[in-house]
C-alpha cells in the first residue's frame, strides 16, 4: 500500500530541458578526474551540482530554473543526493544527437531513489537512463566567500587567454603566484620551479584580453598548479571558442573564485523557436564557479 | 590452381569506396573464398569468438572474364590482409583514372600467382593487381596465405552453411548513423548490451551496471517474418516493462552481446547499405544483422550482393 502511495505522489523535481549538449558542456567543465563524485542540490530556484577535492578545490554549476522549459519542484526541504559525475555526464552525452535538439526530462527520485532521465520528443524512439544516487558526503569545508576588503579585488579576462596562460604555466612544475597591483593596473601569473615563467596581463595594454580590473591594494597569493589548472582545463573547446570572459576574484584569506559562463541556449542552427533576430536570452547561461584555496605559505594577506 | 579476373568499374567502386573500408573495420585479416559463382569475404568463421561477418558477391557484381580452376571443385580460399587489398585497389584506381581514356581503356586484372620474393628461397603466393597505363604497367602484389587445403575449405564451407540460419523476426533500423552515434557514446557507460526484439517491431537496447541503467527503445519498426500486433495496454508503459512483458508473452526475444561488437556491426554503414535489419537467431544463438542493397536507381534488392554478420551471444538470456 505504501509503495502505491509513493507512486502517486509528485516527485521532488520534474523538469524538461531542451539542449542536452549545453548540460554536457557545463558539467564537463567541472570534471577534472575520470572518477569523480558530485552532489546535486535541488531547490525552487534551480539545480546546483557541486564537486570537491581534498578540501582545497570546489566547483559549482548553477542551472537556474529559467533555463528549463518546464520546472516542477514539489519538495519540502532541499533534496541533496550524490551521483558519479562521470556516469552522469557520459549518460547525458548519449542523449545528445549531433545536429538535432532533443528535449529530455529529468525526474527525481525514482522508485529506488534514482535520478531518471528520458527523451520526451518522440513516441517511437526513446532513450532513458536511471542513475543510482547515494546519500551525499558532507562537504568538508564550506566555501564562505567573503570580500577581502571594502572594495573587491577582481579582474575579468577572456576565457581562452586565461586557459592558455594557465596551460603555459605548467612546465616550471611549481605552484603559481597570482599578483594584482593597482599601479600600473596589472595581473601577474608567475611560476618558479625548474625554470621561471611569468604571464602579465596589463590592463591598459590589453584591454581586449583583460576586460575589467578592480584592485586598490597590492596582493599576491600562491595556488597549487593542479587546482588552478582544474578551473580551466576541462572546459570544452566549443565553449572556449565562444570566448566569454572569466571573472577571478580574490576573497578574504586569498580564497580564489573563478567564474565562467557556459551557454546552454539553443545552437543557432535551431529552427524550432527563433527568437527575434536570433537574440539569445541572457538567462540561458549556466554559471560555473570554482573556489581554490591558496597555499598555506602565501606571501601576502 | 588458377584464378584470374578483371574487375569491372562497378566492382572497383563497390570494393574501393564501400566494402573494403567497411570490412577493414570488422578485422584486418579475413578469408577470401572464391568459387565458380561467388566471391566471399569471411571474418571469424573458423575461430569461435568475435563477430562473424559474411560478405558475398556474385562474380558478375565485381568481375568480368572470371576464370577459376582448382582440383577442389574450383574452389580457392586463403587469408588476406584487407588493408593491403584496399591499398592495392585504391592505387590501381588512381593509376587508371590518371591515364585512362574511358571506362574500358584500362582494365584492372587480378591474378593468383606464386613468386619468389627478394631474400627468400621459397616462392610465396600473392594476389597480383595489374593495371596497364598509357605507356606503363603497374603491378602490385598483395601477399596472401598459402591456399587452404581441401579439408580446410570444407571446414570453411560447413561454417558458412551453418551461418545462414535466419531469425524468425527481423526489424528494420531506420537510421543507422543515429544508432551508431548512440551506441558509440554508450560504450563509455558499460560493456554488456541487452538487445531485445519483439514481433511488434520494437528494438530495445540497454546497458545495466550497478550504477546506471541506460537504454534506447525504437518502436513501430518495419518487421519481416513473424509479427504480432502490439497490445494496447502496453502503450503507456516504460520501455523496460514493455519489453519484459513482451518476452513473458513469448512475443520477444532478448540476448546479451558485447557493446563493442554491436558498435562494430554498425560500422557497416560504411558499405552504404540501403536497409539494415536486426534479428535474434533461433534459440538465441546469435544476434544477426542483415544488410540489404538496392539495384541502383530502384528499390529492388540487389540479389548479387549479400552482407550479414552474427554477433556472439554472451549470455543465452531469455530465449
Amino acid at each position: 500500500m505504501s509503495s502505491s502511495a509513493v507512486d502517486t505522489e509528485a516527485p521532488d523535481l520534474l523538469c524538461h530541458f531542451d539542449n542536452v549538449q549545453g548540460l554536457v558542456d557545463a558539467f564537463t567543465s567541472v570534471r577534472w578526474k575520470r572518477h569523480q563524485d558530485a552532489v546535486i542540490e535541488l531547490s525552487e530556484h534551480g539545480i546546483v551540482l557541486i564537486v570537491e577535492e581534498s578540501g582545497c578545490l570546489q566547483a559549482k554549476v548553477y542551472l537556474q530554473r529559467e533555463l528549463f522549459i518546464r520546472y516542477e519542484y514539489s519538495a519540502q526541504a532541499r533534496p541533496r543526493f550524490g551521483v558519479s559525475l562521470g556516469i552522469f555526464v557520459d549518460s547525458l552525452n548519449t542523449f545528445s544527437v549531433p545536429g538535432r535538439l532533443s528535449t529530455i526530462e529529468l525526474k527525481y527520485p525514482g522508485p529506488d531513489m534514482q535520478l531518471l532521465l528520458k527523451t520526451v520528443d518522440s513516441l517511437d524512439a526513446c532513450i532513458y537512463a536511471e542513475i543510482r544516487t547515494r546519500i551525499p558526503d558532507t562537504i568538508s569545508w564550506d566555501y564562505n566567500f567573503e570580500p577581502a576588503g571594502s572594495s573587491p579585488l577582481s579582474f575579468t579576462v577572456k576565457s581562452a587567454a586565461l586557459k592558455e596562460a594557465i596551460d603555459d604555466l605548467e612546465w616550471p612544475g611549481s605552484s603559481v603566484l597570482i599578483a594584482l597591483q593597482p599601479s600600473p593596473p596589472s595581473v601577474t601569473f608567475k611560476a618558479e620551479g625548474h625554470g621561471d615563467l611569468q604571464v602579465d596581463f596589463m590592463y591598459y595594454a590589453n584591454t581586449d584580453l583583460l576586460i575589467s580590473f578592480h584592485c586598490d591594494q597590492q596582493v599576491s597569493y600562491r595556488y597549487k598548479y593542479k587546482f588552478l589548472r582544474a578551473t580551466t582545463s576541462n572546459i570544452p573547446s566549443s565553449v572556449i571558442r565562444e570566448n566569454r570572459g572569466s571573472k577571478l576574484t580574490i576573497g578574504r584569506g586569498g580564497l580564489l573564485k573563478v567564474q565562467h559562463l557556459v551557454s546552454v541556449g539553443k545552437p543557432s542552427t535551431s529552427h524550432t523557436h527563433i527568437d527575434s533576430a536570433g537574440y539569445q536570452q541572457p538567462s540561458r547561461i549556466a554559471f560555473i564557479e570554482f573556489f581554490v584555496k591558496p597555499e598555506e605559505d602565501s606571501p601576502n594577506d | 590452381m588458377k584464378f584470374k579476373a578483371f574487375l569491372t568499374d562497378n566492382g572497383v567502386n563497390l570494393l574501393e569506396k564501400r566494402f573494403l573500408p567497411a570490412l577493414d573495420k570488422m578485422g584486418k585479416i579475413c578469408h577470401l573464398y572464391l568459387t565458380r559463382d561467388y566471391v566471399i569475404f569471411l571474418h571469424n568463421l573458423l575461430n569461435g569468438d568475435g563477430i562473424q561477418s559474411i560478405a558475398q558477391f556474385r562474380k558478375e557484381a565485381l568481375f568480368d572474364d572470371y576464370r577459376i580452376s582448382s582440383q577442389n571443385d574450383d574452389r580457392i580460399a586463403f587469408t588476406v590482409d584487407i588493408s593491403l587489398l584496399h591499398r592495392a585497389v585504391r592505387s590501381s584506381v588512381s593509376i587508371c583514372s590518371e591515364f585512362g581514356n574511358g571506362p574500358t581503356a584500362n582494365r584492372l586484372q587480378i591474378k593468383l600467382v606464386k613468386k619468389l620474393p627478394l631474400n627468400c628461397t621459397q616462392p610465396m603466393p600473392f594476389l597480383t593487381f595489374e593495371t596497364k597505363g598509357y605507356k606503363s604497367a603497374v603491378i602490385q602484389d598483395v601477399p596472401i596465405s598459402k591456399p587452404m587445403s581441401r579439408a580446410q575449405v570444407l571446414e570453411l564451407q560447413t561454417a558458412l552453411d551453418m551461418a545462414q540460419d535466419l531469425p524468425q523476426t527481423l526489424v528494420q533500423v531506420p537510421d543507422l548513423n543515429q544508432l551508431q552515434n548512440f551506441v558509440d557514446r554508450m560504450k563509455n557507460v558499460g560493456d554488456l548490451l541487452n538487445v531485445s526484439i519483439s514481433k511488434y517491431g520494437d528494438l530495445h537496447v540497454q546497458i545495466s551496471t550497478g550504477l546506471i541503467t541506460l537504454g534506447a527503445e525504437y518502436r513501430k519498426l518495419f518487421v519481416i517474418g513473424e509479427q504480432a500486433r502490439a497490445p494496447a495496454e502496453d502503450q503507456n508503459l516504460s520501455a523496460q516493462t514493455r519489453s519484459t512483458r513482451a518476452i513473458l508473452r513469448g512475443d520477444a526475444q532478448s540476448v546479451q552481446v558485447s557493446v563493442k561488437h554491436f558498435a562494430k556491426s554498425l560500422q557497416y554503414h560504411l558499405a552504404k547499405p540501403d536497409c539494415t535489419f536486426y534479428g535474434i537467431a533461433p534459440q538465441g544463438a546469435c544476434l544477426t544483422v542483415i544488410f540489404q542493397f538496392f539495384i541502383p536507381g530502384s528499390r529492388q534488392t540487389d540479389k548479387s550482393i549479400s552482407l550479414h554478420c552474427r554477433l556472439p551471444v554472451l549470455d543465452p538470456g531469455t530465449s
